[in-house]
């Protein structure tokens, strides 16, 4: 049987997480809203690096790896390797991770950028090794363990690519153009890390909170193959091609392993014996739907006929509805369940059998959430619309309101935090 | 007299008071009592040793609040009038299925 308070970090490490990933989130949709009107032309610019730096390194990565420390111990039933270096690593994560996103968002290209990409680099790596340790030492197996450890590797993959593009900005020495290496980092680190780690938790968590169980697991097996050969093939093309008939199998084969996963995941949602659909399976139902969207506009960047103008906007609203419609929407509904849990486990579990405590899922009211839901969807769904049509108006009202829902989780998860047991009498 | 009374209520404890007791200790996910979500197997009372036994399941091996259920279902039984020792074994043979929730259990859950 699996005891989180045997196997896991402590509860403030994983809470110091995702406070920064929450700290990541609003600043995210402030620079957002301040550069709601430049959102536009070429992918590689300063503000569409800022935010997507921002987002990755700021909001999902802290809250990824928080989820990481507490998630890989309980999967693979083993304690955590270290959680003093991964602290320590966090430490320097934050460092770099901080002075990365201000050379990227200013384009100073000196060498304070590779210097503070190793930082950032070299402390994932340090976490990704405590965490492969824990795993070799566990004993789980199966599809959510091979999304894991996939995610793994492709992250390690990502933050290298990162850290030679930092150098070449600084120092040009790769042979052949930035832009085509930044795509396999791009890819390797939204798909590849962000994607197979909220796909294989995702499975997890729902079979977990929805007390869900029997579902047969061969469509997830062919998400796994599928999207992982997607991923080999870009990024060989990417750095050994181009070659345009593995572009155009690859967005094939993502989109074929995306609808694997969407087969998967309604397998695990119908066998529920939970049957009230929260604010995290509405985020969570968002969240494929957004990546659906990034698999027809994949699909279409690859296939498609090659009209500068339009492309860049294709390429923008990809970006969006992958990174912050897919990936965004999912984290921010797991934490929805994650962080009450974590909440009960250590507060409110020492007094079962001897008090009245809440259920985890009371720890907060249903309808702060969803509204928090409505207006991070909305927020999404209409800058995604004003990058396609061109639109600041919509884009900027679309920031306001995610903004407006940064604000709102942050809110949500404090006042579940803040949750005190019930008062005798 | 006390003594007396002590003695009348040790022995008033039963299998059935104290299923009854296990309906304060609730599935922190699901919302459910552990009684109504099926996972109780078997009660039984000692009346000599005064001791409390459960025999009793989880959702999955893997729930991550199992120890903290069992925790609470030893501090419940402990607190019941009468009961001495309490002894809570969990097994997961025959496996937990949704069948095995009530009618009240399922109500809270929306089925």
């Amino acid at each position: 049987m699996v005891d989180p308070a045997r196997y896991s970090p402590p509860f403030a490490l994983v809470r110091a997480h995702f406070a920064a990933g929450v700290l990541g989130l609003a600043t995210f949709a402030g620079l957002l809203l301040a550069h709601a009107a430049e959102l536009g032309g070429h992918h590689f610019q300063k503000p569409h690096l800022l935010l997507v730096h921002v987002a990755a390194l700021g909001w999902l990565m802290p809250v990824a790896l928080g989820a990481m420390l507490q998630l890989v111990p309980v999967l693979f039933e083993a304690p955590l390797a270290s959680w003093k270096i991964g602290a320590a690593a966090s430490v320097l994560y934050a460092v770099g991770a901080s002075g990365l996103v201000g050379h990227l968002g200013t384009l100073s290209v000196g060498w304070g950028l590779p210097l503070t990409a190793a930082m950032a680099a070299g402390a994932i790596w340090i976490h990704a090794a405590v965490l492969v340790l824990t795993v070799v030492r566990g004993r789980a197996s199966g599809l959510t363990a091979a999304f894991v450890l996939a995610a793994l590797a492709h992250l390690l993959f990502a933050v290298t690519l990162g850290f030679l593009l930092a150098w070449n900005l600084c120092a040009p020495y790769l042979p052949l153009s930035h832009l085509v290496v930044l795509r396999a980092h791009a890819h390797s680190a939204a798909l590849g890390f962000f994607g197979m780690l909220v796909m294989g938790a995702g499975l997890r968590l729902m079979e977990m909170f929805l007390v869900s169980r029997g579902a047969p697991e061969l469509p997830g097996w062919i998400a796994f193959g599928t999207l992982n050969a997607a991923l080999v093939l870009l990024d060989a093309s990417s750095l050994l091609g181009p070659w345009e008939a593995a572009d155009g199998a690859s967005a094939a084969l993502a989109a074929v392993g995306i609808g694997a996963f969407a087969m998967q995941a309604r397998l695990v949602f119908v066998r529920r014996v939970r049957r009230h659909a929260d604010a995290t399976w509405l985020l969570s139902g968002a969240g494929l739907a957004h990546l659906a969207s990034a698999a027809g506009l994949g699909l279409a960047l690859a296939l498609g006929p090659a009209m500068p103008a339009l492309r860049d906007r294709l390429v923008l609203a990809y970006g969006l509805v992958a990174i912050v419609g897919f990936a965004g929407s999912v984290v921010v509904g797991q934490l929805y369940k994650i962080v009450p849990f974590l909440v009960w486990l250590h507060r409110f579990a020492p007094l079962a059998g001897t008090a009245r405590v809440p259920a985890a899922s009371e720890l907060l009211a249903e309808r702060p959430k969803r509204v928090q839901a409505a207006l991070m969807q909305s927020g999404i769904v209409l800058v995604a619309a004003g990058i396609l049509n061109e639109s600041a108006g919509l884009r900027t009202v679309g920031a306001g309101l995610f903004a407006a829902s940064a604000l709102a989780v942050a809110g949500n998860l404090w006042a579940i935090d803040r949750r005190k047991p019930f008062k005798e009498g | 007299m006390k003594d007396e009374e002590e003695q009348e209520e040790a022995v008033s404890v039963d299998a059935v008071s104290l299923r009854e007791a296990l309906r304060d200790v609730t599935d922190p996910e699901a919302g459910v009592n552990i009684v109504d979500m099926g996972l109780v197997y078997d009660v039984t009372f000692d009346p000599a040793s005064r001791r409390a036994s459960v025999t009793m399941t989880l959702t999955t091996p893997f729930c991550p609040a199992g120890n903290a259920m069992l925790d609470g279902v030893h501090r419940r039984l402990m607190r019941v009038p009468g009961v001495e020792d309490a002894n809570v074994e969990v097994v997961f043979d025959p496996p937990w299925s949704p069948e095995r929730i009530s009618d009240a259990g399922r109500a809270i859950l929306g089925w």
